[in-house]
């Protein structure tokens, strides 16, 4: 029934075309005349060679022109007599002139006195959805815009890291501080649990795709590393617009429902040319990290370690990386150091972003066009990202009814990344007490690394030499995208229905190549890892449509009315084709098409194509009541026949109270209104070709014989996920607009809701397939202030503010769907529940109550606080999970409280512990100018009311493997009557890190982001260097953080969206700190 | 234009725009094939069975095999990497996390054979070149296939869910609670019964016989599936059925042995083994080679092959150098070309074969019945038989009464463990004799706790075994979560 009523609306709005068109009916020409006449100059009356002069119709559009010539003559043949002339020449003011039947037309020509300044339109604020550009005091739906002021200053590559914390509702989180790293962007918390997470990025009109498909690099591509990064200079954008409520991004429809990101380029202007030049110089460096065991210190630890959980000693005759025996000099050089290896990877990191921009522009073609190039090494050696970028956007204006645009940009970006991701982890874990490089048996060093096949803490890929990782192991991202776009807009009824045509091609493509020398790894010449060689090409192919046709009739003084009515396609084409080998030769021979052990080949071929219809009205009355209604309705190839249409409608409305007549008096109120807004938007699986039920091959053979298998299950149930957004919004303007606030309640209702691999019974032959399993809600709250707290002639302060709040809570869920996840007997595990109806994000676990510091401690109390004796009349130890595990704890262990004193700790004694969802976070800061010259800009950002797990410090003091630990092991049990907190050593074995309180903290914080100091040259002095503007400035990032917390960083971004996550805080190193010193300079 | 003509025109486009957008937003993938457009010819049909065979080499489903079998086993003692799962399951400490009772491998390889028992009929209508024969003996495989992989399951779960048609669509019920073992025993039966009649005695070439169903495969499966249910003439007819087709021997035990048996396979005392290749090696490389997951255990030199005082190259041919090396202790059976040359040191090249039967297998396996049927001399001919052409020494020899019905088992257990050392069948034969008669043989499995079991966990594993139903592995965790109908099995609730 849906998909009749879907058809039927396409027809409607097809009938609507046809019947649009005939509209246009041809006109009549009149008679052509000839028009003459000298052209001089006003002044000295000198004639004029080579001045245009042309004939222009009604629309401004050129008809025909020539130019005067030795004498300042012109003949200019009227195509229409009743069209106008226009005679202009560089240095002069332009005339135009009615002809009036004239036939000879003489000019005097006014030099213009100086150059043509800035033209500055003064209108109201516009805010845009990407279709329809709306005065921001109209809008009916919730909306964040930033200008390039509000970001310029920042030291981030990419804008998505600019916006970091600027706007309420908006999480924006680094996935790691690596160069070309991506960045997480969550609107209004995820609306699903498993699927496609990210919104919607719409630049300069047109959706905007940085997908990169999914069986790349074998499929073991994760996103992070291919995050195409938004390679927008930042210098080039001229606002970014946050579309939060689901009514604003309905008419984005399938692809929205996680929001929308409006983000438009600077576009030329009227004016000569003005040519810009940025230039942001950062310095960042790691923040000291947690204080690792040295190798002395280390060297006793595990030894006792050991001892503890057989009760014989390490032999350090087999186990010689423990001998310390000078004798055995290769033994003694090789492990006997004392090695930092968190130093010996670390470096200071420096970025460099220039930017180099000119734009101007006349009555008919305007200009943007910005080179730019960023350079940056990471705080991890031998990582590194070089991009340039460049754009061009033309408008050319051929008459007041048709315009031109061109927009031509292109990125190409070369990435330097680890070829281990977990080289930093392993610098932690790594013994310290080992040389990074290798001495011989006569104790000198080779400078080759050392980096043996195994030792006591295993061999490749469980750990290696961190520094022959880095600095041996190649893994180059080559990346390079053209995006044209090209625009027509055409007024068919001059003020009454203008269309727009926009074709935009993607062109992306991405290569890796990545080599593993034997070095690195330290395994056997035949082993499949060394000198393993990898190329992967992904090219991918985008066209994207849009017809617009919007109609604005004039209805009259009280009434406004613009209609939308917008057809969009989408075809992405991705193919890639990868190769990977290994055991070449010789560690110089680095790519898989040299003859060595093929290991794997691969090509894949993936298309995707998008139609959708919308139909949009914004009617407003008397400027105080708004009403905007749209409905989209869209077909995605990614779902069955049955399911591919879905329809998403929407609306909102705007009450202006402060235009009533009851407040019209009071001046002081600028504006105060109402919002309400419901819409719907639906999200598409990520995968193609969901609904057939393939067949491969597996990629061996079975004697000779090529094996084929029904590789999936056709899903002819998967459905849109929906997202239903209900958004009711205040938004007030006082005393001359110094104070501004904007207040949101809002729901999001996700339905029908999309979950990758819900795990199926496995007796079907596959374990996982991807459903649509329940309905969640995304819900809260956020206030948005910003005020002018201090206008004086010299001083001026603002003041923003940004608070929001938001919860996770499932309704509805598939019976099949997980109800627990963890399992608390298992050291390092938190349980977590999905509770109907309750917010994500709790987790429970035992209570840690030190350690028993001796053997009459580990005897079983009851409730009365007396031993418990058993059958034999001795009394009981402590157990743990009896009967399944049954651990007699010992002298040493961790000491959990039995809560219910049995004797016995297991799940009856586990209890809550925490939740990690922040009550409150936001942001806010002060801006100080004085004299309009120097500027002061300080945020702080802030997150309350959550816990962590300390994550980091559980697998630092664990002492449970042959992994460097931290120095808080220094405190450990050694001794029966040791009172300490910190339990005895025990490799492999025992329960002295279960889930507990030990590692839950409080993680509320207040972080001072940024201080930016910014001084602008006045003019006077500008002018004597002959600049036209001149700025610097100095940003600190990073400087402090005012926390409880002892972990590194409490701003854990929680991965992924699954309703089990436990904000768990993993990091090593705080986040960078950064200098960074910026000059503006416009000429 | 007039009214009527607008409208049709309208009209046309409005059909043409419909159908064209439905046609727009049909895509197919291209690098793939699917359902609808496969099943057309003969050769399909082939390499779909060839792909049952072929999810045999996936991971983990040797390794799972390997695992079941001799992890509970007193064979193994553990490696240096050996993974905390791997522990537990030595020490009788599972539970259904442990992720080596996730039995999703196995089936697989069921809805592979499923999948062609349902679709591979459909062929003869596209493909008039396949005969109804040849479509017989590929179903028949698939059908036999399916019977081993059940028989694995029941084994080593005890009661299952039997899963009989394939799975296509999101549609399908899914929610199948188990059968009990006896059921499942019926249905190998019935599987093996019908596939006895449909698959071939030969490929016509000798790696073919070997790598897939044969009837002479189907008869070693229904034989060590009568003697699990207790059915000793059938046993031995079927037993009868592969020794007197005269298509088999046991490889003398000469130098050449080892090498013909284990390093070139599909020999003549081969009846199916799984063949992994260069293009998929097996999984023991990375379980045997330094050791890494597990060695032999302390007692397998000592006291399982024994060596000869006065003459020390007088040896058990299926100890040092096949086997295992006594030097290390390393398990060398998949390593080895012969006795002194190990297969060159990478993964790629641990090729070796997976045994799932061998002449040997048929002759004690009869000797098994024999004995059960009170023809103990019978039974000790063939133990004769086999430790000749091993070269057992005489201090592992035992001397029982041909009545003595428990003394025979006890030499039995014995000398199979010499034989089938590693090949992933120890606690199999254990578990089966040990239930015999309402577990009056409980003795095998209670001793073998004491030979593997931590110190710590011992009384508590012995405690556990003592409990019949702890014989069998719990249901694996995410499965009870995902199919509703399961009930996990009684000693884990």
């Amino acid at each position: 029934m849906k998909e009749i009523f879907t058809r039927l609306f396409f027809f409607y709005i097809l009938l609507a075309t046809v019947i649009c068109s005939n509209v246009v009916k041809a006109q009549d020409a009149p008679a052509a005349v000839t028009v003459r006449g000298t052209i001089t100059d006003k002044k000295d009356k000198q004639t004029l060679i080579g001045v245009t002069v042309v004939e222009i119709d009604k629309d401004q559009r050129t008809v025909s022109g020539v130019a005067t010539d030795i004498n300042g003559n012109y003949a200019l043949k009227m195509k229409n007599p009743k069209d106008r002339i226009s005679i202009s020449f560089i240095g002069y003011k332009t005339i135009i002139a009615n002809v009036n039947n004239r036939t000879t037309i003489n000019a005097e020509m006014e030099q213009s006195s100086s150059a043509l300044s800035d033209v500055n339109i003064v209108a109201n604020k516009q805010s845009s959805n990407g279709l329809l550009s709306i005065d921001v005091r109209s809008s009916t739906t919730a909306v964040a815009t930033l200008n390039a002021k509000d970001i310029e200053e920042l030291s981030a590559a990419t804008i998505d890291q600019a916006i970091q914390g600027r706007l309420p509702g908006v999480d924006i989180a680094a996935n790691s501080g690596d160069p070309g790293a991506g960045m997480q962007i969550r609107i209004r918390g995820t609306s699903t649990i498993n699927g496609a997470t990210d919104p919607l990025i719409v630049l300069d009109g047109m959706p905007y795709d940085t997908e990169i498909p999914s069986d790349f690099n074998f499929g073991t591509a994760d996103e992070d590393g291919y995050a195409s990064l938004l390679n927008i200079a930042p210098a080039d954008i001229q606002d970014i617009t946050v579309l939060k409520d689901a009514a604003a991004t309905a008419v984005w429809g399938s692809k929205a429902a996680n929001g929308v990101l409006v983000i438009n380029t600077k576009r030329g202007h009227l004016g000569s040319p003005q040519v810009t030049y940025t230039l942001r110089a950062t310095g960042s460096k790691q923040p000291e990290a947690i204080p690792m065991l040295t190798g002395d210190q280390y060297s006793q630890l595990i030894p006792e370690e050991y001892m503890n959980k057989t009760g014989t000693p390490l032999n350090t005759q087999t186990v010689k990386e423990f001998q310390y025996d000078p004798s055995d000099a290769y033994y003694y050089n090789n492990y006997s150091k004392n090695t930092n290896w968190i130093d010996a990877i670390t470096q200071t990191g420096i970025i460099q972003d220039h930017n180099l921009s000119i734009s101007g522009g006349g009555e008919k073609a305007r200009y943007f066009a910005s080179v730019s190039y960023l350079g940056q090494t990471g705080t991890t050696k031998g990582t590194s990202l070089d991009r340039t970028t460049s754009r061009i956007n033309l408008d050319y204006n051929v008459s007041d009814r048709i315009k031109f645009r061109t927009d031509i940009s292109y990125a190409h970006s070369a990435t330097d990344k680890a070829y281990n991701d977990d080289a930093r982890k392993i610098a932690y874990e790594k013994m310290p007490n080992m040389s990074i490089y290798e001495y011989d048996t006569h104790g000198v060093n080779t400078g080759n690394y050392l980096s043996p096949q195994s030792n006591i803490q295993g061999g490749y890929s469980k750990t290696f030499n961190p520094v022959a990782m880095l600095a041996a192991g190649i893994n180059h991202v080559i990346q390079d995208r053209i995006v044209p776009h090209f625009n027509l807009q055409y007024d068919i009824l001059p003020g009454l229905v203008k269309a727009t045509f926009d074709v935009q091609f993607d062109i992306n493509n991405t290569k890796n190549k990545n080599f593993l020398p034997q070095i690195a790894t330290g395994e056997p010449v035949s082993d499949a890892n060394v000198n393993s060689a990898y190329d992967g090409d992904s090219d991918s192919f985008g066209i994207e449509t849009k017809t617009n046709f919007i109609y604005t009739p004039q209805l009259g003084e009280k009434h406004t009315l613009v209609t939308l009515l917008s057809f969009m396609s989408n075809d992405s084409r991705g193919t890639t084709l990868q190769e990977k080998a290994s055991n070449s030769a010789s560690s110089s021979l680095q790519d898989p098409s040299i003859p060595a052990r093929a290991q794997q080949i691969g090509s894949g071929n993936s298309e995707v194509r998008t139609v959708a219809a919308l139909l949009n009205a914004q009617y407003g009355y008397l400027d105080r009541y708004i009403l905007n209604v749209g409905l989209r309705a869209d077909g995605n190839s990614r779902f069955g026949p049955s399911h591919r249409y879905g329809l998403f409608p929407s609306i909102s409305g705007r009450w202006r109270i402060s235009g009533e007549s009851f407040l019209r008096d009071k001046k002081f109120i600028n504006d105060l209104s109402l919002r309400a807004s419901y819409g719907q938007s639906g999200n598409a699986p990520k995968s193609n070709y969901l609904f057939y039920n393939t067949y491969d091959n597996y990629p061996w053979d079975y004697q000779g014989s090529q094996g084929v298998y029904s590789q999936d299950i056709q899903l002819s149930n998967l459905r849109y996920e929906t997202v239903t957004g209900q958004d009711a919004g205040l938004t007030f303007a006082l005393w001359d607009n110094r104070i501004n606030v904007d207040l949101d309640l809002y729901r999001n209702r996700t339905t029908d809701l999309f979950f990758n691999g819900l795990r199926i019974p496995s007796i079907s032959g596959f374990s996982s397939i991807d459903m649509n399993v329940g309905t969640m809600d995304n819900q809260g709250w956020e206030i948005n202030l910003n005020t002018t707290l201090l206008k004086s002639k010299n001083a001026t302060i603002d003041f923003n503010f940004n608070f929001a709040n938001n919860t996770n809570i499932i309704r509805k869920i598939s019976e099949f769907y997980p109800s627990t996840k963890g399992d608390i007997t298992t050291n390092g595990q938190y349980k977590t529940l999905l509770q109907i109806n309750n917010p994500f994000g709790s987790f429970y676990g035992f209570r840690y109550k030190g350690v028993y510091k001796d053997a009459t401690a580990t005897v079983a109390t009851g409730a009365n606080g007396q031993p418990i004796v058993g059958l034999d009349g001795q009394p009981l130890q402590m157990r743990f999970n009896y009967p399944a595990t049954d651990y007699v704890f010992k002298p040493g262990d961790a000491a959990y409280e039995d809560i219910n004193h049995d004797g016995n700790i297991d799940y009856k004694d586990v209890v809550y512990l925490g939740n990690g969802n922040p009550k409150f976070t936001g942001g806010f800061g002060p801006t100080l100018t004085y004299k309009g010259n120097l500027k002061l800009t300080t945020f702080f950002s802030f997150r309350t009311g959550y816990q962590l797990v300390n994550g980091t410090r559980m697998t630092t003091s664990n002492m449970y493997g042959y992994n460097n630990q931290s120095t808080e092991v220094l405190q450990r049990w050694r001794n029966p009557g040791d009172v300490t907190n910190v339990p005895r050593a025990l490799y492999n074995d025992g329960y002295n890190w279960l889930g507990s309180d030990r590692y839950v903290e409080n993680g509320s914080f207040i972080r001072l982001r940024s201080v930016t100091a910014r001084y602008t040259f006045a003019k006077p002095f500008t002018s004597k260097l002959g600049l036209r503007n001149a700025s610097v400035y100095v940003t600190a990032e990073n400087l402090f953080t005012f926390t409880g917390y002892t972990g590194q960083d409490p701003e854990v971004s929680v991965k992924g969206s699954d309703p089990f996550r436990v904000a768990q805080d993993n990091s090593l190193t705080p986040p960078t700190r950064n200098l960074v010193l910026g000059l503006v300079v416009g000429f | 234009m007039n009214i009527k003509a607008k409208f049709s025109v309208i009209l046309l486009l409005i059909v043409f725009c419909s159908t064209a957008c439905n046609k727009y937003l049909s895509l197919k993938p291209e690098d793939g094939i699917i359902r609808q457009e496969f099943w057309k010819t003969k050769e399909q049909l082939s390499s779909a069975v060839s792909g049952c065979y072929a999810s045999l080499l996936a991971d983990p489903l040797v390794k799972n095999l390997f695992l079941w079998g001799e992890l509970r086993a007193d064979m193994l003692s553990p490696g240096t990497s050996i993974s905390t799962e791997e522990t537990n399951v030595m020490n009788v400490n599972i539970n259904s996390a442990n992720d080596i009772t996730d039995w999703s491998a196995v089936y697989k390889t069921i809805n592979n054979c499923n999948t062609v028992l349902d679709f591979g009929p459909e062929v003869l209508k596209s493909d008039n070149t396949l005969t109804p024969e040849v479509l017989k003996s590929y179903l028949g495989e698939a059908r036999a296939l399916r019977a081993l992989m059940y028989f694995y399951l029941a084994r080593s779960f005890g009661d299952v869910p039997l899963k009989l048609t394939s799975t296509t669509s999101d549609a399908d019920n899914l929610q199948i609670p188990k059968s009990t073992q006896a059921q499942v025993f019926d249905q190998i039966l019935a599987d093996l019964k019908q596939a006895e009649t449909e698959v071939v005695k030969t490929y016509g070439n000798k790696d073919l016989d070997k790598g897939r169903m044969t009837y002479y495969t189907v008869e070693a499966i229904l034989a060590d599936l009568y003697l699990w249910t207790d059915k000793y003439d059938e046993c031995i007819k079927a037993c009868d059925n592969i020794i007197n087709s005269d298509q088999f021997t046991l490889i003398p035990g000469d130098s050449n042995w080892f090498t013909t048996l284990f390093y070139q396979g599909n020999s003549d005392e081969s009846i199916f083994e799984i063949q992994f290749n260069t293009a998929k090696p097996n999984p023991f490389y990375d379980m045997f080679t330094g050791s890494k997951h597990f060695k032999a255990a302390v007692q397998v030199a000592p006291l399982v092959y024994y060596s000869d005082e006065n003459d020390i190259t007088n040896i058990d041919i299926r100890g040092d150098g096949a086997a295992l090396k006594f030097s290390d202790g390393s398990i060398y059976k998949y390593q080895g070309v012969n006795a002194t040359t190990a297969r060159s040191s990478s993964s790629s090249a641990s090729i070796a074969h997976y045994f799932v039967y061998r002449y040997a297998d048929i002759l004690m396996m009869k000797a098994e019945a024999l004995n059960q049927l009170g023809q103990g001399q019978d039974a000790l001919d063939i133990i004769a038989t086999i430790r000749a052409r091993g070269n057992a020494l005489p201090a592992s020899a035992l001397v029982v009464d041909p009545a003595d019905k428990d003394g025979i088992t006890n030499y039995l257990m014995a000398e199979s463990a010499r034989e089938f050392a590693y090949e992933g069948k120890r606690w199999y034969n254990l578990l089966r004799n040990a239930r015999r008669n309402n577990y009056a043989r409980l003795d095998l499995l209670l001793d073998v706790v004491s030979l593997t079991a931590a110190p710590d966990y011992q009384q508590a594993a012995i405690v556990k075994y003592r409990d019949k139903r702890s014989h069998y592995f719990p249901i694996f965790l995410t499965e009870l979560q995902a199919d509703k109908a399961l009930v996990q099995n009684p000693f884990y609730q």
